[in-house]
């Protein structure tokens, strides 16, 4: 028969947790270096020894006190869904920081085993640490492990196993001094008399109590002897108690760590002397530009030949389809909808996939937290901290995992200032728009301006945190610790995964929401505006303004006239709420790429479009309504339709007063002319 | 305490610094358009483009090696990890530079139309052969350098 268990996987952030998952459940998922990349519960399963395991994979945690959402979710799950064994995965390299952890999960009582990973760094870097000592010292199984490499899993199964079976638990192994030990003891008599706490550990629901913990707090007040428990806790002071119990817990890591390792201290590791390199004061941001400077400088130049590929083979696919369809309506369809709409958005596939691939290996070297670190001055000049730096980084990508990963973020409003200006950072979807128009109106200096609307996206993210923070979202700074892990040569393999992982999403936008965005602009462009009598798909009425589309686009034209901008493009602004990326390929359909040989670039550069005009047309998309997925997102994160709509107008205000200003400006000094 | 570093670190930290700066300002004099060549035609010879943020990455590595040379004359241990990452970042940007070349060779094969008269010399950049001194360092040094799964650098001179 087999037994069905339940193992969680705990630890502090970036200590493999998800490397050892993957490793046991075989199943692929993103391995990074991210410190609150498992923000949402992973499950998997594997079975080892007749016994069925289920896998949970929990979010990274430095404590289980109530500060941070990951935290929460992570002790709520330990505590109210009992896993059968808690895993905990431990940085060798980092031992006192992570066992810190190991003391708060041993008073949750529940049956604990010690992964000590990264035992290939910690070797690497001199230490030597005796796992049987430390075993017998915590009194839990220590199993060595080599997340990233599978190594020490099935020893990690064995002792899973062995360790079901056994009747043991871990509550009392920290004693405090009196008063605290005192206090703790008759606050576990009163719970003991109400059924309501069986369900918690009662020395670690004491230990909260005291520690002033308010979660704990908010759930003894549903008690019903809560009066009782007050008493006991008015005696005590919380913020002193809550200090002498962590110096307890490190003194006692401290004894332990002295009598079970030596730690290598007499050279500077590799990662120290990086370090003090990258985050030097006054290196340590150019360094950072320099950095981004070469990833992008690549992502363009390398990218260009592949494009090429892709523009001849679409302009062959088109051409094909013309050939082959006779039916001439169909033909338009597939000719100048879905292939030139949906090809003038799969052209910059290598452009996303390369730029993801740089973020890669930035993350997987361990490089992107020290950027974070770095930036923390600067952010804190705005009232957040290098924590926001993170989320905003990752949103060069997408903007979408850039908002999940606020989870991280302990402070509500700093998280809530994060998610509101976390669109104005460019993603990757917004970047078809910029090659597309600097490519046809600047030429050599496209790599300029790209990298100024990419400045501009951070600039007014960060201008608009700070106005924020001094209007709508005071508060007040927290303090923070930001661990720095050891640098790690990412692997080709990880870095292609995780690109992978991220570019699949674009792809899947093209071939769905796109090619259905396309489809609808092709139908608007083809069906005839009231009025105007002319057929359905021909020819003569297609894209312009005899049709659908023209009609539309010339209601809401007056909107954006004063910008620069006509009919065509009000339309594919209106579509890319969509999606970005439609902006291009509605363009390629109102500009009709399908029928002509020339490109969409050419023929915008031969005047379709005034270069202020494309300018402004750039900085209108950056800012302007961020796509749907990135708006659900938003009301999902902020869990409020209010801060959602907020974000809306704000950003399209924002970006209309942007393109006014540069178009009405630009031209009466004739910018670019 | 034993000194991490001898004559041959200062040195090459001097030289790579002082190069790196000089060419990377350079590149950013042209970007601006300002002539600051000794004889005519110098930016052509030396290949320097007008190239402002490329310019400022290379005064950046020369940064970094500057620092390190004035740490090591103060005699401090660490200033060496300066020389290290500056080798590092100077071979980096040595490789970006000959992807840009890569990628550019590739796309004069797929649309040799866009690149008639073209050589590929155009694309070449200081970058590149300043990158050679880094190289010749990281050989010279390269028991100090262990690139697999974690970045060690162990202590030598
Ligand atoms: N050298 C080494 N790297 C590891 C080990 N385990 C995980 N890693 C790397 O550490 C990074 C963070 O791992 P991840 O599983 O995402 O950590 P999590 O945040 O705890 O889920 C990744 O780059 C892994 O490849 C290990 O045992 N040794
Ligand atoms: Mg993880």
């Amino acid at each position: 028969m087999t037994e069905k268990i339940t193992v969680a996987l705990a630890g502090n952030p970036n200590v493999g947790k998800t490397s050892i998952f993957n490793a046991i459940t075989g199943s692929k998922q993103h391995v990074g270096n991210w410190p609150g990349v498992t923000v949402e519960r992973k499950m998997g399963k594997r079975k080892h020894k007749d016994i069925e395991m289920q896998i949970v994979d929990l979010p990274g945690t430095y404590s289980l006190t109530a500060y941070s959402l990951d935290e929460i979710i992570a002790r709520d799950f330990i505590i109210e869904e009992k896993p059968d064994i808690v895993v905990q995965v431990i940085d060798a390299t980092n031992l006192e920081r992570n066992l810190y952890l190991t003391t708060q999960l041993m008073e949750l009582g529940t049956k604990l085993i010690i992964a000590l990973n990264m035992t290939d760094l910690a070797l690497a870097k001199g230490d030597s640490i005796e796992v049987q000592k430390m075993q017998e010292f915590l009194e839990v199984p220590v199993i060595s492990t080599i997340g990233s490499r599978g190594g020490g899993i099935e020893d990690l199964l064995d002792s899973i196993t062995e360790e079901i079976h056994r009747t043991r638990t871990n509550e009392n192994v920290f004693v405090y001094d009196g008063e605290i030990e005192k206090s703790a003891d008759e606050l576990g008599n009163v719970l003991a008399d109400d059924p309501y706490y069986s369900h918690y550990p009662s020395r670690w629901f004491s230990m909260k109590l005291l520690e002033g913990d308010e979660n704990i707090i908010k759930k003894a007040k549903e008690s019903g002897n809560y009066p009782q428990i007050r008493k006991i806790l008015q005696r005590t002071d919380a913020d002193s108690f809550e200090a002498k119990i962590a110096d307890q817990r490190y003194k006692t890591i401290q004894t332990m760590l002295r009598q079970v390792c030596n730690i290598n201290t007499d050279h500077l590791s590799g990662s120290d002397m990086v370090d003090r390199v990258v985050t030097n004061k006054y290196l340590g941001i150019p360094i950072f530009l320099s950095l981004m400077w070469a990833a992008f400088e690549v992502t363009f130049t390398f990218a260009t030949p592949f494009m090429n590929i892709i523009d001849i083979f679409f302009g062959w696919l088109a051409e094909t389809a013309s050939d082959v369809i006779t039916i001439s309506w169909l033909a338009s369809l597939v000719g100048d909808g879905m292939i030139a709409g949906v090809g003038s958005v799969l052209i910059f596939l290598p452009n996303i996939l390369l730029l993801f691939f740089m973020i890669s290996l930035m993350e997987d070297s361990g490089y992107m937290s020290r950027a974070a670190f770095i930036m923390d001055k600067v952010m804190s000049k705005i009232g957040l901290h290098g924590k926001s730096f993170i989320p905003l980084i990752m949103g060069f990508g997408c903007n979408v995992p850039a908002i999940m990963a606020t989870r991280t973020i302990e402070d509500s409003r700093d998280r809530l200032i994060t998610i509101l200006i976390a669109p104005f950072v460019s993603c990757g979807a917004r970047l078809p728009v910029y090659v597309l128009l600097a490519g046809a109106f600047f030429g050599r200096d496209a790599g300029i301006v790209i990298f100024g609307l990419y400045a501009l996206g951070i600039f007014v993210a960060l201008i608009s945190a700070k106005l924020m923070r001094s209007t709508i979202v005071k508060g007040e700074d927290t303090p923070f610790i930001m661990e720095l892990p050891s640098y790690k040569i990412p692997t080709l393999k990880g870095s292609i995964l995780h690109m992978w992982e991220r570019g699949k999403i674009y792809l899947k936008k093209a071939g769905g929401i796109i090619l259905i965005g396309v489809v609808g602009i092709w139908l608007l462009a083809s069906i005839p505006a009231p009025g105007s009598g002319g057929t359905f798909a021909s020819e003569e009425i297609y894209g312009t303004t005899d049709s659908m589309i023209g009609f539309i686009g010339q209601i809401i034209e007056p909107l954006v006239a004063p910008l620069g901008f006509d009919w065509k493009i009000a339309v594919a602004l209106m579509f890319g709420v969509v999606a970005k990326e439609i902006v291009v390929g509605s363009m390629g359909v109102l500009y009709g790429v399908g029928d002509n040989e020339d490109s969409l670039t050419e023929i915008l550069a031969a005047g379709a479009m005034t270069p202020l005009a494309g300018l402004g047309l750039m900085v209108f998309t950056l800012l302007y309504v961020p796509c749907f997925a990135c708006i659900g997102v938003i009301k999902r994160e902020t869990g409020s339709w209010k801060w959602t709509v907020f974000q809306l107008l704000y950003g399209t205000g924002l970006a209309w007063i942007f393109a006014f200003v540069l178009y009405q400006v630009g031209s009466r000094i004739g910018l670019f002319a | 305490m034993e000194q991490h570093y001898g004559k041959t670190e200062i040195t090459f930290a001097a030289l790579a610094g002082v190069l790196y700066t000089i060419l990377g300002m350079y590149h950013i004099a042209e970007g601006i358009g300002i002539d600051i060549g000794i004889y005519e035609g110098m930016a052509g010879s030396l290949f320097i483009p007008g190239d402002i943020l490329g310019g400022f990455c290379l005064v950046v590595t020369g940064g970094v090696f500057l620092y390190g040379f004035k740490e090591m004359m103060q005699g401090i241990n660490a200033g060496v990890s300066f020389l290290y990452v500056g080798i590092l970042m100077s071979l980096l940007f040595m490789m970006v530079y000959l992807l840009i070349m890569g990628g550019n060779l590739l796309d004069s094969f797929i649309v040799p139309q866009d690149y008639e008269g073209w050589s590929i010399m155009e694309t070449f950049r200081p970058g590149i052969y300043l990158g050679i001194l880094s190289l010749a360092g990281i050989l010279y040094w390269k028991d100090r350098f262990s690139l697999n799964e974690v970045l060690v650098f162990r202590e030598g001179a």
